[in-house]
């Protein structure tokens, strides 16, 4: 009985430990304000930024409220250096790409007012209404979007890469698709479940 | 068709009228109140007859007639005849009037000519000044025992109002059609119908517009102020509706998505000749021919479904590349590497295409190609280019005078290539000179897999590259030495250049390796670079010459592990850099080599000139390294041994003077240091014990 209480603690035990082994954070509230930063300086300074909203839950972590106390309660002895990580954006790379979107904002702005263009949820912009587009501009428009998305792809990869976690990419998208649209200026669009809606 | 018939219809119920009508002096009236006939019938009907030196005058009014639908009911009826000649076979009416108001035609004063042989069931009517969607048309028919001949026309009709008028009788897919549309034009029309009794076979329609506007809801399809003419033939044979049309848009813009174009400055025309088979759904475009002026010329015949081609092919003449690719090629090219690309030259084109397999070649002439982000370019292009999905060989041969990747210029070269089966090979050995080497080629091959993915592989070699040539074309200080490799494997899959074997460089009279070499999107965004390096017993004496570094002297072994460059730029990698273990070669530091070490350690230049040491020329030392992790931007320090608080940078020999160069610093900003490499001044750091 002894030895199979020892077994069952153990196996616990273990089980715990590889819990928060396997519980790499992926830092959401700093990419929130790495992602403010960089829009912030893209889009300047008539896009104000908005209060970022709760943190979504961590990626790779399972569900704080489905977690064993235990578990939880090592989490807390554990991970708060893992929680408060920075997410560094301060690679070349990024500022290129970060200098480029910036330049390419200034053709873009007009399109974003007058609803030609809009956000994706994905974190990419989209051609909206094409008919708010002159024809011989169409093709200007489809290749500023075609661009911009180019580097949006490459920023979000270079975001993980740089800070060591590749497959952190589709996170710190998700972030800055959030963001973009949070931060966006009144009257622009944005899409939420696959409908339009303008700020 | 509809109102054709309706009007024919009308028409005839007038005839019916007056035969109903006895002559028995020069004036007969006949008033009924109420009057029913098949699906006819008239409120009030008073008809009055009188006999003429021409022949008979007959007026008739009606409050109100109603007919089958959909003409229904018309009002407020009254009908002239003033030249009605009866002979017992045949009624003339030469001159007619006819006025009535109608909910939908509105009112109508119409003017016409009847000629009825009622036997024979031939009829002949001709209506002019109709009304209808505030246009006026003048429609002549012909009924010849089952078969007729009709035709309308108008000068000037709102297209807009005609479909409005129109949608009531369509049914309803043709209605939600519609509604994906938005018209606005003044058209004018000619169009001359003939059939067999219900049946349509054959139509001549001229349509011009001066300014047609269109537009799909979603605005991918738009004209805006187009000039069109149109004419269109058609008629229908052994159950296949033939056809020939010639459309010309003159003026004004269109966009098709992604194409736009400004016909103001190109005008352009589609003729073609073919056969729609409505039973069997099956489609024979035997000629096409589209010419956008001084652009494109297009020649193209088509068999198969609407959604299955059979045979396909297209040809478009030799034309001037820089034109075609600005309007034609571009729009489909946005968010490739090829989107903004500046070229000269004449390119033409053959497609040929059998059920699913297709052979296309493109030919090419005196083509210069830029882009315009100097990514790549190409010089003097000219030759075939085939491909061929199927069996069927396609063998071509491209010539250029040079080019370049990135800073890489290369040279003249020929590449003779066969396709067959979505695939691409080499003839024979393809070597294109880079530099003063060449790249060799033995086998190469593309492959595209389903789903328009490109993949490719090759082996060669790299034949001696002087680094002389190489560092000048990549602005690097002269180095000396070659460049050479062993390529067993090159691939491209998803976009990424893999380099299996190893790139040899021999540099300072040591061997550098390059290994592991992968490129990711090398036209993207933001192109990566992968690699392990090596570096074996490089000369310190030539390699601190060559970058005025301060002389030292002995050997030095290195490896840069998980490179990574991000658009070109370091952005991590681990480097270590040490003096080989057992070196036997002398071992000496200047001075000037000390301070600048040093300083690139973020410590004071010049210390050794303020102290007793200046009367030293150089100092042995045992051995000499420095890592650096980089990270983030941080490199991470460290040199070939532990010392307090910090680490040997160059660790002192055996023989006075001795001298020791210890880094303090673990951490330093990567801009700061490549700075202090490139100018080597201030601050402390370091300490020289």
């Amino acid at each position: 009985m002894t030895l199979f209480k020892w077994l069952s603690s153990s196996v616990a035990g273990l089980m715990l430990v590889s819990c928060v082994t396997i519980n790499i954070y992926f830092p959401a509230a700093a990419a929130e304000k790495a992602a403010d930063r960089i829009i912030g300086d893209v889009w300047g300074e008539e896009t104000k930024q908005r209060e970022a909203p709760a943190p979504a839950e961590q990626s790779n972590s399972s569900s704080s409220t489905k977690m064993p106390i235990a578990v939880s309660v090592l989490n807390w002895l554990i991970s708060p250096a893992a929680a408060e990580a920075n997410l560094n954006i301060n690679s070349p790379a990024v500022t290129d790409i970060q200098n480029k979107m910036k330049t390419r904002h200034d053709s873009l702005k007009a399109y974003y007012d007058n609803g030609a263009i809009g956000l994706t949820e994905n974190g990419l912009i989209t051609v909206r209404d094409a008919k708010a587009v002159s024809l011989k501009d169409r093709n200007t428009v489809n290749g500023l979007v075609a661009d911009e998305n180019k580097d949006r792809n490459a920023l979000y990869a270079e975001i993980a890469r740089a800070n060591g976690h590749p497959e952190w990419q589709s996170d710190i998208q998700a972030t800055f698709a959030r963001r973009w649209i949070s931060n966006a200026a009144a009257g622009w669009w944005y899409q939420t479940s696959g409908n339009w809606q303008q700020k | 068709m509809k109102n054709t018939s309706t009007w024919l219809v009308l028409w005839a119920a007038m005839f019916v009228l007056w035969q109903c009508v006895a002559f028995a002096s020069d004036q007969f009236k006949v008033t009924i109140g109420h009057w029913d006939f098949d699906d006819l019938s008239a409120e009030n009907l008073a008809v009055n007859v009188q006999l003429t030196r021409q022949g008979l005058v007959v007026n008739a009014s009606a409050d109100s007639i109603v007919f089958a639908q959909p003409i229904g009911v018309i009002n407020k009826v009254t009908l002239q005849c003033t030249e009605l000649v009866l002979f017992s076979a045949q009624t003339n009416c030469a001159a007619g009037k006819l006025r009535f108001t109608h909910k939908q035609f509105g009112a109508q004063s119409i003017t016409f000519s009847v000629k009825a042989m009622l036997e024979q069931e031939r009829y002949q009517l001709s209506v002019s000044n109709l009304k209808f969607a505030d246009a006026t048309y003048a429609i002549t028919a012909n009924y010849d025992q089952d078969h007729w001949q009709a035709s309308v026309v108008t000068a000037k009709a709102s297209l807009t109002k005609l479909i409005q008028h129109i949608s009531p009788y369509l049914d309803a897919i043709q209605k939600s059609m519609l509604s994906e549309w938005t018209f606005e034009s003044d058209i004018a029309v000619q169009a001359h119908l003939s059939g067999d009794q219900r049946q349509v076979n054959a139509l001549k329609l001229e349509l011009h517009t001066s300014a047609m506007n269109l537009s799909d809801t979603q605005g991918k399809y738009v004209t805006e102020n187009v000039a069109i003419n149109l004419l269109l033939d058609l008629v229908q044979k052994n159950r296949a509706w033939q056809w020939h049309t010639d459309l010309r848009l003159k003026s004004g813009q269109a966009y098709a998505e992604p194409i736009f174009i400004d016909l103001n400055e190109a005008a352009l025309s589609l003729v073609s000749t073919g056969e729609w088979h409505s039973d069997k759904q099956y489609l024979v475009i035997s000629d096409a021919q589209i010419n956008h002026n001084n652009i494109a010329q297009v020649q193209a015949s088509y068999s198969g479904s609407l959604v299955k081609v059979e045979t396909l092919d297209v040809s478009v003449k030799q034309a001037d590349l820089a034109k075609l690719y600005s309007v034609w090629l571009q729009p489909f090219a946005l968010g490739t590497a090829a989107d903004k690309l500046e070229m000269t030259g004449q390119l033409g084109l053959e497609f040929k295409q059998q059920a699913e397999h297709y052979q296309l070649s493109v030919n090419l002439d005196k083509v210069f190609i830029d882009d315009d982000k100097s990514r790549f370019g190409i010089y003097d292009l000219k030759g075939g280019l085939g491909w061929s999905t199927n069996q069927t060989a396609v063998q071509s041969k491209l010539t250029w005078l040079g080019g370049y990747v990135y800073a890489l210029p290369f040279g003249p070269s020929t590449l003779e290539i066969e396709s067959h089966s979505s695939s691409l090979a080499l003839l024979e050995q393809w070597s294109l000179p880079i530099l003063d080497g060449a790249l060799l080629v033995n086998e190469f091959s593309l492959h595209k897999e389903i789903g328009n993915k490109t993949q490719w592989t090759f082996d060669g070699l790299v034949t001696p590259i002087s680094m002389e040539s190489l560092s000048a074309a990549l602005g690097w200080p002269v180095l000396h030495g070659k460049l050479s490799g062993v390529i067993p494997k090159v691939s491209y899959v998803n976009q990424q250049i893999q380099v299996d074997g190893a790139l040899m460089v021999k540099l300072f009279e040591g061997t550098t390796v390059i290994r592991d070499l992968r490129l990711n999107k090398p036209f993207g965004a933001l192109p990566q670079l992968y690699a392990n390096v090596d570096l074996t017993g490089l000369d310190l004496e030539i390699l601190t010459q060559t970058f005025d570094f301060g002389k030292i002297t002995g050997k030095l072994d290195g490896s840069l592990r998980d490179l990574r460059l991000s658009n070109w730029q370091p952005v991590q990698f681990d480097a270590h850099f040490a003096t080989p273990e057992g070196d036997k070669s002398r071992r000496r530091i200047s001075q000037k080599a000390i301070d600048n070490l040093s300083q690139v350690g973020g410590g004071v230049g010049g210390i050794l000139s303020r102290s007793f040491l200046r009367f030293f020329e150089d100092f042995s030392y045992q051995k000499l390294g420095l890592s650096c992790r980089l990270r983030n931007e941080t490199c991470l320090m460290s040199g070939v041994g532990e010392a307090t608080q910090g680490y040997y940078i160059v660790k002192a020999g055996r023989l006075p003077p001795l001298i020791n160069v210890v880094g303090y610093t673990r951490q330093v900003d990567w801009p700061d240091l490549i700075e202090r490499l490139k100018a080597v001044s201030q601050s402390s750091g370091p300490v020289i014990e």
